[in-house]
């Protein structure tokens, strides 16, 4: 028995030590943490992200570790926020992201810019950001040093959420989680969509065909004027308030389709093509 | 958009006020009659997503001095995906809607943005900046405007301020800047807490018109008092978080109540602020149409004792973490804690949400007394006659600031 308790006092010191280096000023050279760590949970995120806790909150959000990190007149700020899933740290990257800037290889993705970085990789979400700095002095270099001496102290996945491939990238501009009631509607409780130039595809994944059945048919009643239509399992097609032309299907236990087009049949035909993209199963 | 100038700097007094109330309410019956011919024109395109049958009523009140007639139930968008769910708002009557340079970094002023388009004329408007200074203060706000792609927002509030010393006089001359350009029509403060301190500060300095504030019916009477004199100063009063966090949980590290998750009960809590005669619009979070349809509901219902039976089980369900100050417990504990101290110091945290604070007056305490920890006690000498569960939460404030 002694010897599981001493296996385990080495797995949690283990842990905590793997769990807290990637939060280390010393990770740049000429870097030093200036205060004590700051640690939050949902219960007082808004202390620290006063006016600002809910958008967090809403993927997940389960605990916030972060350090200050100073050089000369620099200070910068990393914040690494665990997730209640790999999905959502990415949804929340997404989500706080700038569509009309590149996105950076870092883990399943991230976002470099002057004085800030964000990226994700498995459960954490990671925010570097300089919060106080001399103007002169040019901080992104370090800024992004960080990151990269960081990225492979975190664990977990650094692809984005699978679904996220399906979606076609031509003319797209974002793509992200919505993480309740996608295109507003309750019934399609959490999912990925992708904005077009024109239009939007959304991706819904119920527990199985069934449970995307009886949302079909919950779809079909609110827009009972839609008719059916040839995709995948089951779909139908039309124009709508405030969506516009639409066009939704099921494909096994997926609920996908096209939004906000100007008429039903180019989000049919565009449907079709998201269609063959998503696997059976 | 109604626009009705009122004595800009006074107080209205509460009488004319409700005249004022009184004499606008044509307007609102010929306006959502247009809604309803607006929407029964788009039903014979397609029924309207989990649409009322017939247009909703609608509640307007005056945004104290400003004027502005604004319907009691509002949009605040922080966390709606969908522009849909605005566009169908907006279409439904509510003119009220608000949002903050800060939310998605910016990706909900221009989602909002999208979804208002030509619509956003018909509107109130409302934004914030987390910014510090003048200079960057001034930027977000035209980086609002870009993103909102409006020309002026009718309300522009520094963001989160929980005292005095936090709103800074270059943070006002931005505001004035933005006012004199034409960029904004109104000066606001938003708060999450210490209202209490907030609030005279706010009536003396005279400078705001609006604020926006965290208030719902888990708060204790010092809130009422303190929203209250805003008002009669004449200060638009809008709430936030009316549905005390959604009910995700009380805040004092407690699962919701399951009284708090049966159907309507979010709908009680919204109607509870707006029977408060002080409190003159909302903006409840909405994600989805369904969400949308229960809202309107509170402007067409009136608070009931069924409601008010919903909010008190869920209120005697957090009763044991509550402290009244009676002073029984004094010189009770075996290690000479200060009991109604340190509950008072929890509720800083749990209560109001200053943890902060709360961290910092714990740390008052004498090094004896931050060093008691309540799990070492095989039993507690506290009995407190109003159910406060003392030990329970003398651990957890050991355990959140010591």
């Amino acid at each position: 028995m002694r010897w599981f308790v001493h296996m385990l006092c080495f797995y949690c010191a283990a842990s905590i030590a793997g769990a807290q280096n990637y939060l280390d000023c010393h990770l740049v050279p000429g870097w030093e943490q200036a205060g004590a760590p700051r640690s939050y949970t949902p219960d007082n995120l808004y202390d620290y992200r006063d006016g600002a806790a809910e958008g967090y909150l809403i993927f997940g959000f389960t605990h916030m570790r972060g350090i200050d990190c100073k050089h000369g007149a620099s200070t910068l700020s990393i914040d690494v926020s665990e997730m209640a899933d790999a999905d959502s740290a990415w949804g929340m990257f997404a989500a706080n992201r700038d569509p009309k800037l590149p996105v950076a290889p870092l883990g399943m993705g991230g976002q470099v810019l002057p004085q800030s970085l964000l990226f994700a990789r498995g459960r954490s979400f990671v925010e570097i950001v300089e919060t106080d700095g001399d103007s002169a002095a040019n901080q992104s270099a370090a800024i992004q040093a960080f990151a990269t001496k960081m990225l492979p102290l975190l664990d977990g996945r650094e692809t984005p959420p699978e679904p996220v491939q399906w979606f076609s990238a031509e003319s797209r501009t974002s793509v992200r989680l919505v993480p309740q009631s996608v295109l507003g509607l309750r019934v399609l409780r959490r999912g990925y969509v992708a904005s077009y130039e024109q239009g939007q595809a959304f991706i819904v994944s119920e527990d199985s065909s069934e449970a995307a059945s009886a949302v079909m048919k919950k779809l079909r009643e609110h827009f009972s004027t839609a008719s059916p239509v040839q995709i995948s399992d089951e779909a139908f097609q039309g124009k709508v308030s405030y969506l516009d032309g639409i066009c939704i299907f099921r494909k096994g236990h997926f609920v996908a389709g096209y939004t906000n087009l100007p008429d039903a049949t180019q989000a049919a035909s565009l449907a079709a093509q998201l269609a063959t993209h998503i696997p059976a199963n | 958009m109604w626009f009705f100038p009122g004595k800009s700097g006074f107080a209205m007094a509460e009488s004319s006020r409700r005249q004022f109330l009184s004499a606008g309410l044509l307007l609102p019956v010929a306006a959502a009659t247009s809604r309803l011919n607006l929407l029964q024109s788009s039903s014979a395109v397609g029924k309207a997503l989990a649409s009322p049958s017939a247009a909703p009523k609608l509640d307007y009140r005056v945004l104290g001095k400003t004027g502005l007639k604004v319907t009691t139930v509002g949009f605040g968008c922080m966390i709606t995906s969908d522009p849909s769910v605005i566009a169908r708002a907006v279409d439904l009557g509510i003119n009220f809607f608000d949002t903050a340079r800060t939310y998605q970094q910016g990706n909900n002023e221009r989602m909002v943005g999208t979804a208002l388009g030509a619509k956003r004329k018909q509107i109130v408007l409302s934004s914030k900046s987390h910014s510090l200074d003048k200079a960057s203060l001034l930027k977000d706000l035209d980086t609002s405007l870009s993103e909102l792609k409006t020309d002026y927002l009718d309300i522009w509030y520094l963001h989160a301020k929980s005292k005095p010393e936090e709103i800074h006089d270059d943070m006002i001359e931005a505001q004035q800047i933005a006012l004199q350009q034409g960029k904004i029509r109104f000066r606001g403060v938003s708060t999450h807490f210490g209202q209490q301190t907030l609030a005279p500060w706010i009536v003396q300095k005279g400078v705001f018109d609006v604020v926006l504030t965290a208030y719902n019916f888990t708060m204790d009477a010092s809130m009422n008092q303190a929203i209250e004199s805003l008002s009669k100063a004449g200060i638009g009063i809008v709430g936030m978080k009316v549905m005390a966090g959604g009910f995700r949980g009380s805040g004092h590290g407690m699962p919701a109540t399951p009284q708090m998750q049966r159907e309507g009960a979010m709908l009680s809590a919204l109607k509870w602020v707006l029977n408060k005669p002080y409190v003159d619009t909302t903006i409840p979070s909405m994600t989805d149409m369904d969400q949308l349809d229960e809202n309107l509901r509170a402007m067409a219902e009136t608070f009931s004792p069924a409601d008010g039976k919903v909010l008190t089980a869920h209120l005697e369900a957090i009763r044991p973490l509550y402290c009244r100050m009676c002073g029984e417990c004094d010189g009770a504990c075996a290690h000479e804690l200060p009991i109604a101290d340190m509950l008072r110091i929890l509720t800083y945290a749990d209560g109001y949400r200053q943890f902060g604070l709360a961290r910092e007056r714990f740390r008052e305490l004498s090094p004896h007394q931050i060093a008691v920890r309540c799990a070492d006690c095989a039993e507690c000498t506290v009995k407190c006659p109003h159910g406060v569960h003392v030990a329970d939460r003398l651990t957890r404030a050991q355990d959140l600031f010591a």
